[in-house]
C-alpha cells in the first residue's frame, strides 16, 4: 500500500517536472515595446522615424513608423507579413529581415498594434 | 629506475594541460572576468536579462573562438562591436537620429603568459551539442556570389560591417572574423542564432547547407 502511494507520488512528481521542463524551453512572450526596442530600433530608431544606428549603411531608408502618412497606406496584414517574412515578402527591401523565426504570431499581432500607436493612425482597409 | 622515471614524466605530461587550465580558471576568477561576462550557461532568455549584459557570453568560448586569436585579444582588446555589446545600452539621440556613444570596452590587459593560460581555459568551455567538422573549406570561394547573397539577398551588411565595404553597427564587425571565429561555430550561429543567444537581434533564416558553406567560406577569407 505504502509502495503504491509512493509510486503514485513519484509519478505525479515526474509529470510536474516534465511540465516545468517544457515551460522552461518555451520562449516567454515579450511586450511589443520591448520587442520593438530590441529588434526594430537598430534600423528604425528609438523614435521610430527610420533614423536608427544602422540607417546610414542602408541603401533604402527604413520606414518612418511615427509618420501617419507613411503608415496609413499599409494594411495591418501587410505590416504583419513584412515583420514575419521580411521586406521581400511585400515587395520591399531585403534589408528588412524576416522575424517569423523569432517572434510568435501573437507577438507580431501585438507589434502591429504598437506600430499603430506610434503612427497614431489606422491601417488601410 | 628508468622505467619509474619514464612513468613519472608521462604522468606529469598528462597532468600539465589540466594544471594550465586550472591556472587559466584562477586568472579568470582573480581578474573578475565574470563581473562582465557570463561564464556559465544557460544563456539568458528574456529581453530584460539581455539588457543587463555587459559583455559577450563566454561559457561556450571554446566552441566559438580560435585560440590564437583569443591569446592576442586578451592581451590587447579591440572594438569588435561598434554599437556596443547590447547596442540599445549605448544609444543616444541627436536630433532625430540615434548615435552610439562610448560603448564599453574590455579592460583585459594580461601578459602573454597569462593570456595563453586564460585562452587554454576558455577553450575548455564548449557547447557539446555543436556539430564539429561541419565547415567544408572550398578550394575556390565564389566571392562575387557570396557578396550577392550577403549584401543583397540577405543584407547582412545592414547590421554588420564588411571589411573595406562598411555596413551597420548594431552587430559585430566582420573585420578579421576568419581569424577570430571557429568556422563550425559560424555555421551553427548563422543557421540558428537563437540556439546560442535566445534574444539576439539577428533574424533566423532557413539556409541550406550550400548557402551556409558559401557564407562561412567567404567570411573566412574576407579581407
Amino acid at each position: 500500500m505504502i509502495m503504491k502511494r509512493f509510486a503514485s507520488i513519484a509519478f505525479a512528481g515526474m509529470l510536474a517536472a516534465g511540465f516545468l521542463a517544457q515551460a522552461d524551453t518555451a520562449a516567454a512572450k515579450e511586450k511589443a515595446i520591448d520587442n520593438y526596442n530590441l529588434y526594430c530600433v537598430q534600423c528604425h530608431g528609438t523614435k521610430g522615424t527610420g533614423r536608427g544606428i544602422n540607417a546610414p549603411a542602408l541603401s533604402v531608408q527604413p520606414r518612418n513608423h511615427a509618420s501617419a502618412k507613411d503608415m496609413e497606406s499599409l494594411t495591418d496584414a501587410s505590416v504583419a507579413k513584412a515583420i514575419k517574412e521580411g521586406g521581400i515578402a511585400v515587395a520591399k527591401s531585403t534589408q528588412m529581415p524576416p522575424f517569423g523565426g523569432i517572434l510568435s504570431d501573437e507577438e507580431i499581432a501585438d507589434m502591429v498594434k504598437h506600430l499603430r500607436v506610434m503612427c497614431k493612425c489606422e491601417g488601410k482597409k | 629506475m628508468t622505467r619509474i622515471l619514464a612513468l613519472a614524466v608521462s604522468v606529469l605530461m598528462a597532468a600539465a594541460p589540466a594544471a594550465m587550465a586550472a591556472d587559466g580558471k584562477a586568472l579568470v576568477e582573480s581578474n573578475k572576468c565574470g563581473s562582465c561576462h557570463q561564464m556559465a550557461g544557460p544563456a539568458v532568455k528574456t529581453i530584460a536579462e539581455v539588457l543587463k549584459r555587459k559583455a559577450p557570453d563566454l561559457f561556450y568560448a571554446g566552441s566559438k573562438f580560435n585560440k590564437d586569436w583569443l591569446v592576442k585579444y586578451i592581451q590587447s582588446p579591440t572594438t569588435l562591436r561598434p554599437g556596443g555589446v547590447v547596442y540599445l545600452n549605448s544609444l543616444t539621440t541627436e536630433g532625430e537620429a540615434d548615435v552610439v556613444k562610448n560603448p564599453p570596452k574590455c579592460a583585459s590587459k594580461l601578459s602573454a603568459g597569462d593570456a595563453a593560460a586564460v585562452a587554454d581555459y576558455l577553450m575548455t568551455l564548449k557547447d557539446a551539442s555543436m556539430k564539429v567538422g561541419v565547415f567544408k573549406k572550398m578550394k575556390k570561394v565564389k566571392k562575387a556570389r557570396a557578396r550577392v547573397v550577403m549584401m543583397k539577398d540577405e543584407a547582412c551588411n545592414a547590421c554588420h560591417q564588411f571589411p573595406k565595404k562598411g555596413g551597420g553597427i548594431s552587430c559585430p564587425t566582420f573585420e578579421g572574423i576568419g581569424e577570430r571565429l571557429n568556422p563550425d561555430w559560424m555555421y551553427s550561429f548563422i543557421q540558428d542564432p537563437q540556439h546560442w543567444d535566445p534574444k539576439v537581434w539577428m533574424a533566423k533564416r532557413d539556409f541550406d547547407d550550400a548557402t551556409l558553406q558559401l557564407m562561412v567560406n567567404y567570411l573566412m577569407t574576407a579581407d
